[in-house]
């Protein structure tokens, strides 16, 4: 007995369709029964009034948060892929290249952990600028609020936006970008006219994946920022812990999977349309 | 082939084999210092006791969750023939419910040491009846601690502190409800005080009405939130008192104290109970009903509840009070290490302002009320 074609292919991709259905959607589509269902069993979008109830405003702070850090994850990304790219002084390039990596390396946890006692009122960051003499002890703030979540994500998520940027930026044709140097742009301009827009999609792509991970993380606004407001993670893990209810959790993953389709839905986009150009 | 069934029938051989170490598992929920104190206090202890028996001592996280991953545990493995914990350290809203699943065994009957705790929370766990179920491993105190540097009178009750707050805005942070219980203590401390009857909703009955009273605690509430801080955990708050971010905030007293006499806290930080009271709560020993190690399990408790070591463990090493009646006590302590736990509370305090937490139903609905009213 000899296998066609066709059937040995769907034989090789089995394994991984069978992980993607017995860990991905079996759980998905089980949870997404638990939040359609009322307490009495039947189809209710009870849970869904009570998620709103409770955590409506967390919501609005999860998406803001997680936008927030795209915007300057990317914006921090660009300045690291831009230097790479275009600096010319060798020891900066150098230094900047040895060290931009290391937070791949670094769990969200630890960093969290690092972030509690550096971006605290009388933390690291704020004795050393005291100490420095650029502000009085007084006029010391705590950062373990939303900007302390930020400013954990954009540490922890610029490293991998900057490092596929930096690669696509090292691979688009370089005649271009001389060209510009030669008919008297600045550097500057040379990355934001010619270099970036001929990199957009993986930039995109890099912040459409920083975004979903950044939704997903439980230890960062745990240990960074106090419950009030929080992001939806949290509040899930509340819900289970301390009530067991796992109808209003699933119902707070229903919407947490909306909002990341609204990136996948950009990301999926732009696949689609590279494919056709191609 | 051939090697196929030897590997089968080596590996049936080790599974049937009887094993020469026993293993004690031992499930704590709650912080760090009860993992630690189960781990580095009393496992070597029992191990020294019992030859051959090794004590696996597990944390599954602070607060109620940690309780409720216990549950989860034991839930799941109800079909099984044995549990993977033996011994399980839980809080009071868990008790009553696994004590009314089945989960757990009656065991008190076969340790001596129950005898010598006749406290009313050895019996009835926020309502539910416990008796014969549960020791209590020890009784923790929520307190509001204060840096007596910076304030010299403390607010004397919870209106006097809402006041003491509007003056000193963000010099008091709390944990809210969901990073530990030293913020849900404060939170039921609030509604005990300006909620209406606390008495109501310590002793039952539950009364799906009675929430609608509190209405106005929590709109205070939420206005008073305004001017404090939200901190990140129980330890949060510790680690803003010690680098001197906030004057107060509530705290529990036994991770106070181990702070303190660990240096990480300043020597002048001092505790106060407000009026009308905080609750506190103990932390109970039970035995699950599929534990495969009943008795070894039933011996750990018994070496954990006896004299020396609620003595030496629980008040002297961790400055939690001790779960067997005082009484039992005394010849074990020197009179200092007992007089340091009630430095700041008096005995008188504790009798008058130390309450428990609200029977299940109230506490259930005083944390959504505060999410719905007050977080969102």
């Amino acid at each position: 007995m000899s296998l066609s074609q066709r059937q040995l292919a769907l034989l090789l991709i089995a394994p991984g369709l069978a992980l993607v259905a017995a860990l991905f959607l079996y759980p998905l589509f089980f949870s997404l029964v638990s939040a359609f269902t009322g307490p009495d069993g039947g189809f209710s979008l009870q849970s869904f009034g009570k998620a709103w109830e409770l955590y409506s405003g967390d919501v609005v702070f999860t998406v803001v948060i997680v936008l927030a850090s795209c915007f300057f994850t990317g914006l921090a990304a660009i300045v690291i892929a831009g230097t790479l790219t275009l600096g010319e002084n060798r020891w900066i390039v150098g230094t900047l290249k040895a060290l931009y990596r290391w937070p791949l390396f670094i769990p969200f946890i630890v960093a969290a952990q690092c972030m509690r006692t550096f971006l605290a009122k009388n933390g690291l960051m704020n004795n050393s600028f005291v100490s420095l003499g650029l502000i009085e002890p007084l006029q010391a703030v705590s950062f373990l609020d939303w900007r302390g979540i930020i400013a954990t994500f954009v540490w922890k998520q610029t490293p991998f936006v900057a490092l596929l940027l930096a690669g696509a930026l090292a691979a688009i044709d370089r005649a271009t970008l001389e060209a510009g140097r030669n008919l008297g742009a600045s550097r500057i301009r040379v990355l934001i006219e010619l270099a970036l827009p001929q990199v957009m999609p993986t930039l995109l792509v890099a912040l459409v994946l920083s975004f979903v991970t950044m939704l997903s993380v439980l230890s960062v606004p745990m240990m960074v920022a106090g419950s009030q407001p929080t992001m939806l993670t949290v509040d899930m893990a509340f819900r289970i812990n301390a009530y067991g209810d796992y109808a209003t959790a699933n119902a707070l993953g229903v919407i947490t999977y909306l909002i990341s389709a609204g990136a996948a839905i950009i990301y999926l986009r732009r696949g689609m349309a590279q494919e056709g150009a191609r | 082939m051939r090697i196929l069934t030897l590997a089968c029938s080596l590996a049936a051989l080790i599974a049937a084999s009887p094993l020469s170490a026993q293993t004690l598992n031992v499930a704590s929920a709650g912080d760090q210092n009860m993992v630690d104190y189960v781990k580095d206090y009393l496992a070597p202890m029992f191990e020294k006791a019992h030859p051959g028996v090794k004590v696996v001592s597990v944390g599954t996280g602070p607060g109620d969750s940690g309780s409720q991953k216990i549950y989860e545990k034991l839930d799941a493995q109800k079909g099984a023939n044995a549990t993977d914990f033996d011994v399980v350290v839980i809080h009071q809203k868990a008790a009553g419910q696994m004590v009314k699943e089945g989960l757990l065994n009656k065991y008190t009957g076969n340790v001596d040491t129950a005898k010598l705790v006749s406290s009313e929370t050895a019996k009835n766990s926020l309502g539910a009846d416990v008796a014969g179920y549960v020791i209590p491993m020890f009784q923790s105190q929520t307190a509001l601690a204060y840096n007596a540097d910076m304030l010299k009178n403390p607010p004397n009750n919870f209106a006097e502190l809402a006041e003491w707050v509007k003056k000193n805005p963000k010099q008091f942070g709390y944990n809210g409800i969901k990073g530990g219980m030293s913020g849900v203590a404060f939170v039921a401390g609030w509604v005990y005080a300006f909620g209406g009857d606390a008495d109501k909703l310590i002793q039952g009955p539950y009364d799906a009405a009675e929430k609608a009273k509190w209405d106005k605690a929590f709109a205070a509430l939420k206005d008073f939130n305004r001017n404090v801080v939200i901190t990140p955990g129980n330890a949060g708050t510790l680690d803003m008192l010690n680098r001197g971010e906030i004057a107060m905030g509530p705290v529990w007293v036994d991770m106070f104290y181990s702070w303190q006499a660990d240096g990480k806290l300043p020597p002048n930080m001092k505790l106060k109970l407000a009026a009308p009271g905080m609750p506190g709560q103990p932390m109970y020993y039970a035995v699950p009903e599929k534990s495969a190690q009943k008795k070894l399990a039933e011996e750990f408790i018994a070496l954990a509840t006896s004299p020396q070591v609620q003595a030496d463990g629980i008040v002297k090493k961790f400055n939690w009070y001790p779960g067997i009646d005082a009484k039992n006590l005394e010849g074990k302590l020197d009179k200092a290490a007992w007089d340091k736990l009630f430095t700041d509370i008096t005995p008188a305090d504790l009798s008058k302002n130390a309450k428990p937490f609200p029977i299940a139903p109230y506490f259930n609905d005083i944390l959504e009320g505060y999410e719905k009213k007050v977080a969102n």
